[in-house]
Order: structure tokens, then sequence, then C-alpha cells
């Protein structure tokens, strides 16, 4: 069995009823989702309820689909032709995959954060604020509130406020990172994705992520894809395990870290397989 | 041998043998012409030859010696020469005699077995002349005011002021003539067009064509009144005159309004020469072309050439943009895609000169006859955008120059990495505004390679140009005081162009020949001064996005 930290001890007091959430708990309601890659079926029926205001980890082997589902959830799929959804994925009561949603709209709702930072090549300030300009923001307070605010939030103020406008791609990986969070955050999004955030980063600019997706989930819902389960352990109150295209098991992170209710999930997290 | 092969240095040396090879050519090349074309503008000694033909006839001869050659005697025969035995070769000189008022061929042959005396006499003198080229002799005496003025010494005390105030009436002459009559001109064909659309349209009033008369005998007062002054100008400048003796002592009387430059070659120190190399130039830069474009400066045609490469770089580079970022970012991934990126790679391949066919048949015939129809009745039948031009020019090397463009920055948008885009979209920003604030600027320096490519390509073209827009002598420039100032439907000269004219059309070959060089080394060098402008704006842009590169 993995070694269980006291945070995820902590966060097991208030457990949720992830089958039987009130509606103003949930954050994202997805039902019977079903997408295929052309004729390979990537993920199979998922049906699941992501809380508001914490942090879930999508776990399992590669190719199980875990961003895949991710990535459904702000729609990054669309940009893949040959990729077929169907099932509904509900964001405060509507369905995303309705016909009349703006999906930038929706972006701009669902941040999200890659596997390797991709900061743009423009300055560490302009980087922060592509969000805001992007919906017509022009007032220099606004923006300079809103690069403070979210630096500080991606705790990188203090190693960048007397280089904003340099170049962002002088940063180290880790520093790239956060910016790139920064980024994510300036335009308030509800739900935060983070697609195995530090898989391209050394161990203390890890620890530093992992810091800061705790402080995260006070002001946002935090999904998180990683396949370090040390990581899903430590830093997340949910934890779904999915194998080959199927949720096989969701549940609170300290359950399903402890005691797994299949199988598989108990094979995939003693390192049987994966 | 074997080790050898194997330790792989073979290739090595074969590579590095290719790269110096090229690398010898260029610079062969460029030394071959710069050697030829900058001699052109070195002062160069004037000699005096005493000849003594078969028959015993005595000459004198006088020039710059132009080229030199060793000739077999067999060649020779017929001229009963008188040989050591055993020569078999006999040198050659050519003179440059100029004087074509007296000999109709500027160019002598000499063989060195006449020359019986060579000397290079101190108060030789070469004339610059507006026409009928340089003259070559000796100053006899200056009439100034009607006063003539004895002796070397002297007349060449007065030179200096004389050419400067002959210089100073020169260029008034020149800005009356061009500027000050060629602007009243242009307001004359103006009006009379003016009364031409009215009488097509059938609005020509009584009071509108009363109003036009007053204007044109307004102007027409004008002209007259320059025209006095530009006769009183003439006058001024045709007051003194130069009396020179010829190498067979004629008298030749020279006036001053021919005169350009004086130069006592043989009595130049080296530094006197070095400035007269350089001044010399400068006046081959900026001066408009003299006899037939075999002398004098090539400054329409740089100015041409710039223009015209400027335009089209205007056209090329946002059609080239548009075109590459449909085909790579919009366009379906399928096999009429892939089609159409072929037919375009395959634009590339197109001769040029069928561009410049098609630029006449369709730019010129097709759609400049139809802009005349509709915009320019009043002219016609003489034609305004209907015939070729600088603006033709540079659409049809637009087109030639597309397919590069085009190519280029595509292969710069599938260099950017996929991560850039998403990050982009993730924001919410849609594909336009990822395009426009992302990519575009990410892929800029890709942009300006292509564009790069296209400068070098368009600049050196001349064969499609020959088709539609460029002449031997353009009489005025495509840019100028007259409103609207840029003039895209006059036609231009070019120094591709004007380098075949000057070589291959030209009347007088020998004297041409250099000049062919100093132009080719000044298309030369404006082709790289062009590049090397967008290589660094190129460069620029590569610094600011270098990390992305690995």
């Amino acid at each position: 069995m993995i070694s269980v930290t006291p945070k995820a001890l902590a966060n097991s007091e208030n457990k949720l009823d992830l089958t039987n959430l009130s509606p103003k708990q949930v954050a994202l309601d997805i039902k019977n989702l079903n997408l295929h890659y052309g004729e390979k079926q990537a993920l199979q029926d998922i049906t699941m309820a992501i809380p508001k205001g914490q942090v879930t980890a999508f776990i399992g082997p590669s190719g199980c689909g875990k961003s895949t589902l991710l990535r459904c959830i702000n729609r990054m799929n669309d940009l893949v032709d040959i990729c077929k959804i169907s099932g509904e994925i509900n964001l405060n009561g509507t369905n995303i995959y309705d016909k009349h949603v703006d999906v930038a709209e929706l972006r701009r709702k669902v941040g999200m954060v890659f596997q390797r930072p991709n900061p743009f090549p423009k300055t560490i300030y302009e980087n922060v604020i592509y969000g805001l300009r992007i919906t017509g923001e022009n007032n220099r307070r606004a923006l300079d509130e809103a690069v403070e605010k979210s630096l500080r939030s991606a705790a990188l103020w203090n190693e960048v406020k007397d280089r904003l406008h340099e170049s962002a791609l002088g940063l180290s990986g880790g520093q790239q990172q956060r910016l790139v969070i920064a980024r994510a955050i300036a335009i308030q999004p509800e739900i935060l994705l983070l697609d195995e955030p530090t898989s391209a980063l050394d161990p203390i600019s890890t620890l530093t992520i992992e810091e800061l997706i705790n402080d995260l989930k006070k002001q946002f819902t935090v999904v998180i894809v990683t396949h370090n389960m040390q990581q899903a352990a430590r830093v997340s109150d949910q934890t779904a395990f999915m194998y080959m295209g199927d949720l096989i098991e969701y549940s609170d992170t300290n359950t399903l870290f402890t005691t797994p209710l299949k199988k598989k999930t108990e094979d995939y997290i003693t390192g049987r397989y994966g | 041998m074997n080790t050898w092969f194997k330790s792989g240095s073979p290739w090595v040396w074969l590579s590095a043998g290719g790269v110096s090879i090229s690398l010898i050519s260029v610079l062969g090349l460029l030394w071959l012409i710069a050697s030829r074309g900058l001699s052109y503008f070195w002062p160069s000694e004037l000699h005096q030859f005493n000849l003594t033909d078969e028959e015993g006839v005595k000459s004198v001869v006088i020039g710059e010696i132009y080229d030199r050659e060793e000739i077999p005697v067999s060649q020779l025969v017929h001229l009963n020469l008188k040989l050591d035995a055993g020569q078999e070769h006999i040198e050659r000189l050519l003179i440059k005699t100029g004087n074509r008022e007296l000999v109709s061929l500027d160019f002598r042959w000499l063989l060195s077995t006449n020359i019986t005396q060579r000397s290079t006499p101190k108060d030789l003198v070469v004339v610059e002349r507006r026409t009928n080229g340089n003259f070559y002799g000796f100053i006899d005496h200056v009439v100034l005011d009607g006063v003539s003025f004895d002796g070397v010494a002297l007349a060449s005390e007065k030179l200096p002021e004389l050419l400067d105030r002959v210089e100073k009436f020169q260029g008034k002459i020149d800005t009356l003539q061009k500027s000050d009559i060629g602007s009243i001109n242009y307001e004359l064909e103006r009006l009379r067009l003016k009364t031409r659309k009215h009488e097509l349209k059938g609005t020509l009033t009584k009071e509108i064509q009363a109003d036009i008369d007053t204007q044109v005998s307004v102007l027409e007062n004008d002209y007259r009144k320059l025209e006095e002054r530009l006769m009183s100008y003439r006058d001024d400048i045709s007051r003194d005159h130069l009396v020179m003796r010829a190498m067979d002592g004629q008298l030749i009387t020279i006036n001053f309004e021919q005169v350009l430059q004086i130069s006592f070659n043989n009595k130049l120190g080296f530094f006197e020469k070095i400035s007269m190399f350089i001044s010399q130039i400068g006046s081959f830069l900026v001066d408009d072309p003299r006899e037939a474009n075999t002398e004098g400066g090539v400054f329409p045609a740089i100015f041409g050439t710039v223009l015209m490469v400027l335009l089209m770089t205007v056209i090329v580079s946002p059609f080239g943009v548009i075109a590459a970022i449909y085909l790579h970012e919009y366009a379906g991934k399928n096999a009429f895609t892939k089609l159409l990126r072929i037919a375009v790679i395959n634009l590339a391949g197109v001769p040029s000169i069928v561009y410049g066919v098609f630029g006449l048949g369709f730019f010129v015939y097709m759609v400049g006859g139809s802009l005349d129809q509709i915009f320019y009745p009043e002219t016609l039948p003489s034609p305004t955008f209907g015939t070729p031009g600088v603006l033709w020019s540079a659409i049809t090397l637009a087109i030639l120059t597309l397919p590069v463009v085009i190519v280029s920055t595509e292969e710069g948008l599938s260099r950017i990495p996929s991560a850039m885009r998403h990050g982009s979209l993730a924001l919410g920003a849609t594909k336009a505004e990822t395009l426009w604030r992302i990519i575009l600027p990410i892929a800029s320096p890709a942009i300006m390679t292509g564009i790069i490519l296209a400068i070098a390509r368009a600049a050196g073209e001349v064969a499609p140009l020959m088709l539609v827009g460029v002449v031997k002598m353009a009489p005025n420039l495509p840019l100028d005081g007259n409103f609207p100032f840029l003039h895209l439907d006059r036609k231009f000269m070019h120094l591709g162009f004007h380098i075949y004219d000057v070589g291959f059309q030209s009347p007088n070959v020998e004297a041409a020949r250099p000049l062919v060089y100093a132009t080719a080394l000044l298309l030369v060098s404006i082709i790289v001064a062009l590049n090397m402008t967008a290589v660094s704006i190129r460069n620029r842009l590569r610094e600011k996005f270098k990390m992305l590169e690995h």
C-alpha cells in the first residue's frame, strides 16, 4: 500500500458522498460520456460528479483516457478532427456540448495548464494578461492589478516582480509552469484543469506546484491528471482511477488509496502494472 | 588508404572542397565585376603616341589606353611589316581617342611596331562633355566675355571658377526645365483632359470653358516667362568658350555649355586621383544617363529598380501570407489541398518570361485597358494604365515571387509547436485571435525569409519586365512633385535592363563595356543592400523568439 500523508488523512474527515452530491456542491456533472477517435473508443460511458472547491485527481496507466477526459471538459478535443463525442458534461446546469455554447466563453470558465510549460514568446506581463486582452480589457490599472494578483496566487510574484517586462522565455521550467498557471487564473475561471503539470519539472519545482495546488482550491475547482500516485495522494481530495477508457473507481483519495474496492485499482496502486 | 576512407575524412574533404569551390566562384565573380567596373571611374593617364606607318607617314594619336592584346603575326601578313626574325606575336593597343566630331569612331587600334615614341605630356587634358563624348587635346586659349586668354597657365587658373559658374547655370536650367516648365506642362495637360472629360459627358458649359481658358492663358503666360528666363540662362552660359588643339593640330571650339569637367589627368597626384575617382562614382550614382545611355549616370535606373522592388514587396507580402495561412490553418487536410500546394510550388518553376507574357496580356491589356475605359476615358485613345508601367511590373513580379513567400511562410507556420496554439485557445481565444496574436508574430522570421527570397528573385528579373514596363530611357521618374506624386502608370528604367541595353543594344560597344560592369556591380550591391536590410529585420525578430527554436 502507498504511504498516506497527513494531509490526505486530514481531508478524510470531511468526506463527501460522491454518489449523492447536492447541486450546489457539484462543479461538473459528467453523464454517459463516450468518445471515439475514429473507430477506436477512448472513453466508455463515463459518469461522475466533480465537487466544487476541491481537488480531483485522475490516475491510471498511460493511454487509459485520463487526459482525454480532462480535455473534454474544456472541449480541447474539438481540435481533433476525427474525435466524436456523445453524452453530456454539465457546467452550471448547461451541457457544454450544446450547439449554442460559445467554446471560447467556455474555455474562459474552464482554464487549462498543460504538461509542458508553454509561455508565449512575450513579456511576463503580457503573458499574464493575454486572456484579459482577448476579452478587451485595456485599462492599465486593472491589468496591473490582475498581474499582481495572479502572480501572487501562483506564488511567482516575489521572483518576477522586478522583471515583469522581460521575456517569459528567460524563466526556469518551474517558474514558467507557475507563470502559465497565473495566466490561466488571471481570467478568473471557475475550474482549473491541470494536465500532468509537473511531469516536465524537477522535484523542487514539483513541490512548489503541489503546494500551490493546495492554495488554489480555495478559489477554484481543480481537476488534475497525474501518472504519479504519490502526487495524487498528496494533493487531491478525490481520486478517479481509469483503465482502458473506463472509470474503474472514484472515491475520496484516502479511501481509494487505503481500501480500494476494485481489484484493478488495488493492482495499479500497489504497482502490479502500469 | 582503406583506413583513411573509414576515418570519414574523405567526406570532410569532399564537402569542404564543395564549399570552397562555391565560395571561390562567388568571390571571383564579384572581383571580376568590381575590378572591371571600378576601373571605369579611375582617372587614367593620357598618352601621346608618335606613329610612323608602313609607308613612312608620320602622325600623332592622343588618348587613354583602353585595352592591350597580343596577336599572332600570321594575322598581319598583308601589312608587310618589317619584323625581327622569329617574332610570333605583336602587341596591339586599343586607344580611346574621343573627339567624335573629328573621327567617327572614338576608339583606335595601334600596333606597337608603328609607335616611334610615347609620352605623357603634363598639359594634356580630357574634357568631359554633354554630347559627343570626351575630347582629348591641349588647351589653346579660353575666351571669357569676348576676351581671349592665351596660355595654358592662365587658362587653367581660370578654369575652376568657370566650371563652377557653368555648373550653377546648368543646375538652374535643369530645375527650370524639369520641375518648373515640367509642372506647367503637367497642369496644361490636366486642363486639356478636364475639357475633354466635360465634352464627353456633355457638361461643358460656357462658364467652365471660360474658366479653363483663363487658367490656360495664365499658365501659358508663366510658360513664356520661364522660357525667356531659360533663354537668358542659355545665353549666359554660352558666353564663354574654350579653344582646344586636337592631336592632328586642328583647333576646335568647345562651348562651355557643353563642358562637364576638364581635367589634367597627368598632373594629378595620387590623392587627387582618389578624390576624382570618388566624385566620378558619385556622379555615376546621381546623374541621368547621356548619349543613349553610354555615358553619364544611372540614377533613374537605380530609382526604378528600388521603387519597383519595394512596390512588389508591399504587394506580395500580404497575399503570400494570407494564402499560406489559408492553406495551413483553414484548408481541410485532403487531396485537393495537397494538389493546391503542389500547384503553388510548381508555379515557382514557370519561366519568368511566361509571367511577362501573362502580365502583358492580362494586367496591361485587360485590367489596364478596362481601367482606362472606366476611369480615364478622356485621355483615350492614348492609354493611361492600359500600357506597360511600374505598377504592372510590380504586380507581375509579385505573382512571380508569390510561391516563394507562400512556401516559406507555410514552413514557418508548421514549425510552431502546437502547445502555443493550445495555450492560447485554452485561454478563451478564438482561432483568429490566436493566429493574429500568437502564431503570426512567431512565424514572422519565416515570413521575412520568404520576403528576402522574393526580393532577391525580383530584383534580378529582367525578362518579364521588358514586356510590362521597363524602357531604355524614361523621360520622368515615377515619383515627382506633381500631384499625386507617385505615378504608378509611368514606365521606368531598371538596372538589369540597363545592363542589357548598354552592353548589347548600344552603338558604341567599346565605350559601353566598362559601364556594363559598373552597372552590374551596382545592381549586385543594391540587391545585397535590400537583402541585408531584410536579413537584419529577420535577425531582430529571431532574437525575440529564439528560445522557441529548441
